[in-house]
């Protein structure tokens, strides 16, 4: 197989993409709509009304430390107590840890570990606090996710399926027009003739469609990731994206789908001879993302790295297996003889 | 040279092209004439490597269409214009032959030479940078010629050069067939212009799925006509017809309007008794000359017999 003539191949077919308007619009539509309009019109008004979690910004002096002691009413300030039993207190810009706090008031203090029975606990920074007919107003719960901070992670994963479903839909759209366009236009004979073989015809089909697909699914995914940490990082507490999971799905198993993608549009054109019956076969493709898109909102499990690695490993296995079947279907007398 | 051997293409249970026997010399125009479904384009596909052979075999060049490896090699050596331009039509003239002279390997300074040459030979090197799309048929075709020779192929395959075109655009393509045919190229021409198979080509094949008959335009005219000679009167009188027939010589005689078509064995001997007899009868003769039968004869005598 000759890379040059591969080479060549893609090269004119891109060229023909750029004065074809439709190509144009699905390469830079669909990613502006993903990458840009859909986090901001979901994740902004979200974000605009969610409580910001990061911890108060507290300054507690390491001067008074009472361990294992028990207080019994009185107010307290600058005050550090580990291992006490505190009951009908006032504090105030104190640090409680492994604390037992009843019928108090806490304000403007960090408390980890401890229970809170009968009491209040206001804008204050808490961990692992148990709160027994308590009341806590404006805390900032450490260590953990929020119920707002659980959506929202959800919700980005959710939005970062379509930068999968961009490499499955954009090659339905590109492939209908070089493969069914050649034939409507019956342009394959003549380059069927040339010294080109069958397999170097069909890389350089397939890598006019995979360049410049996975160049706008990357270059979306730059202002995507920019906008969501702008968007995100106020509620959250730090910048969500990117993560390891995301970057094996936008950078191993995105790739892998567009694969998939081309090979199943090329066994369509060889099929149909109109190019919307193209599309609307080929855009069955989206099938397997959607079933991700289910079972990531479903819950059945979450999308962690080795899930990703999992699902990669898997649909670059279909992809050896379609390729091979899409390498018997472009021959040279299968397109010439049996291409309607 | 194009060889083939008992070449035969089903389609399922159609026979395309049945036990074709062929043998074109290099640097020979060959035609093939036959009507449509007559097996012309399968041919041409066959030999271009496009499709394999049902049975029987082909060489060209030495080369075996069969064999992979040589059908690869045949490829790189022919040229092919088939019945419709297939142009990349938003793409312009000269990148639609760039690219293909890229596929043939043509190195990029002899690139630009040869389709610059070539386009200025076909008049379109103003149109250049126009895309194809915007073309007449003439052009388009003219473009597509250019393609198939953007690689100076020893062989070349013409399906149907003129079909579609007007005049004006079949001459410019026929003139530059005839300057091709100089250069001492092999072409194969499928045509249903019986005129250009006539001017262009050294011989012709009728096909009609199969290879009805094959020779130079004479000498297919020769194997169902002897020589006939017109003769012209102002008027047939009773008896000429009959005092012509038993003239030695003479093989038949037939009566169109105020001629006479007499078949002669050898005219230089037949001919001046001809004209004595029907001088002698009062015959007033205005003409003498010879019967031509052009191929359009011998295709409809052909494909008639077929029928």
């Amino acid at each position: 197989m000759r890379l040059d003539r591969i080479w060549t191949v893609a090269r004119k077919d891109m060229s023909e993409f750029r004065t074809n308007k439709y190509i144009i619009y699905s390469l830079v539509l669909m990613p502006i709509l993903i990458a840009v309009v859909l986090p901001t019109i979901y994740l902004a008004p979200f974000t605009m009304f969610a409580q910001p979690n990061e911890p108060f910004d507290i300054n507690i002096p390491d001067t008074d430390i009472r361990i294992g002691e028990t207080f019994n009413e009185g107010t307290f300030a600058n005050v550090t107590f580990i291992n006490c039993n505190l009951e009908n207190v006032v504090a105030e810009n104190c640090r409680f840890e492994s604390c037992e706090i009843r019928s108090s008031l806490v304000r403007s203090s960090h408390v980890a570990n401890t229970t809170v029975i009968n009491g209040a606990v206001m804008r204050s920074n808490v961990l692992n606090v148990t709160f027994d007919g308590s009341v806590g107003s404006d805390t900032r719960i450490l260590g953990e996710d929020t119920e707002q901070e659980g959506f929202l992670f959800q919700f980005i994963g959710f939005l970062m399926l379509f930068f999968i479903l961009i490499p499955a839909i954009v090659p339905t759209v590109i492939a209908s027009y070089t493969f069914v366009g050649e034939k409507l236009n019956r342009s394959l004979e003549p380059l069927l003739a040339t010294p080109t073989t069958d397999a170097e015809l069909l890389a350089g089909k397939s890598l006019s469609i995979f360049l410049p697909t996975m160049l706008v699914t990357w270059l979306s995914f730059i202002p995507f990731v920019l906008l969501v940490n702008f968007l995100a990082t106020p509620i959250i507490g730090h910048a969500p994206l990117p993560d390891l999971t995301w970057l094996i799905g936008v950078f191993v198993l995105a790739p892998l789908f567009c694969v998939m993608s081309i090979a199943l549009n090329v066994i369509v054109s060889s099929r149909v001879s109109d190019v919307r019956a193209s599309q609307q076969i080929g855009s069955l493709v989206v099938l397997p993302v959607v079933a991700l898109f289910v079972i990531s909102l479903s819950g059945l499990f979450t999308l962690g790295p080795l899930v990703m690695l999992a699902i990669s490993g898997a649909i670059g296995l279909v992809d050896v297996g379609i390729a091979y079947l899409t390498l018997k279907t472009f021959q040279r007398e299968e397109i010439l003889v049996r291409w309607k | 040279m194009i060889e083939t051997r008992g070449l035969t293409r089903k389609f399922g249970t159609i026979t395309a092209v049945d036990d074709l026997n062929l043998k074109i010399r290099d640097g020979e125009v060959f035609g093939f004439i036959g009507p449509n479904g007559a097996g012309k384009t399968t041919t041409v596909r066959m030999l271009c490597c496009l499709i394999a052979p049902t049975s029987g075999s082909a060489h060209i060049h030495g080369l075996d269409i069969s064999k992979p490896e040589e059908a690869l090699m045949i490829r790189g050596k022919i040229g092919l214009l088939p019945e419709m331009p297939g142009l990349y039509e938003s793409l312009s003239a000269y990148r639609n032959l760039d690219f293909y002279a890229q596929l043939y390997d043509v190195p990029k300074g002899v690139r630009e030479e040869r389709i610059q040459k070539l386009l200025q030979t076909l008049g379109m090197w103003e149109r250049r940078d126009d895309p194809v799309g915007k073309f007449s048929k003439g052009m388009k075709q003219k473009i597509a010629m250019a393609r198939a020779l953007v690689h100076e192929p020893d062989y070349l395959f013409l399906d149907e050069p003129t079909s579609g075109l007007d005049p004006e655009a079949s001459l410019t393509v026929r003139n530059y067939l005839l300057d091709l045919k100089k250069e001492g190229r092999t072409i194969f021409i499928n045509t249903h212009n019986l005129d250009d198979a006539a001017r262009l080509c050294d011989r012709v094949g009728v096909m009609s799925t199969r290879l009805l008959a094959v020779g130079t335009p004479d000498e297919l005219s020769g194997m169902f006509w002897g020589n006939t000679t017109v003769v012209r009167l102002r008027h047939i009188a009773p008896g000429m017809i009959d005092a012509v027939s038993s003239l030695p010589g003479v093989t038949g005689v037939k009566q169109e309007g105020s001629a006479m078509l007499v078949d002669v064995g050898y005219p230089e001997d037949v001919n001046p008794l001809i004209t004595k007899t029907l001088v002698n009868m009062g015959g007033e003769v205005l003409s003498m000359g010879e019967l031509k039968r052009g191929l359009e004869d011998v295709y409809i005598k052909l494909l008639g017999e077929r029928r």
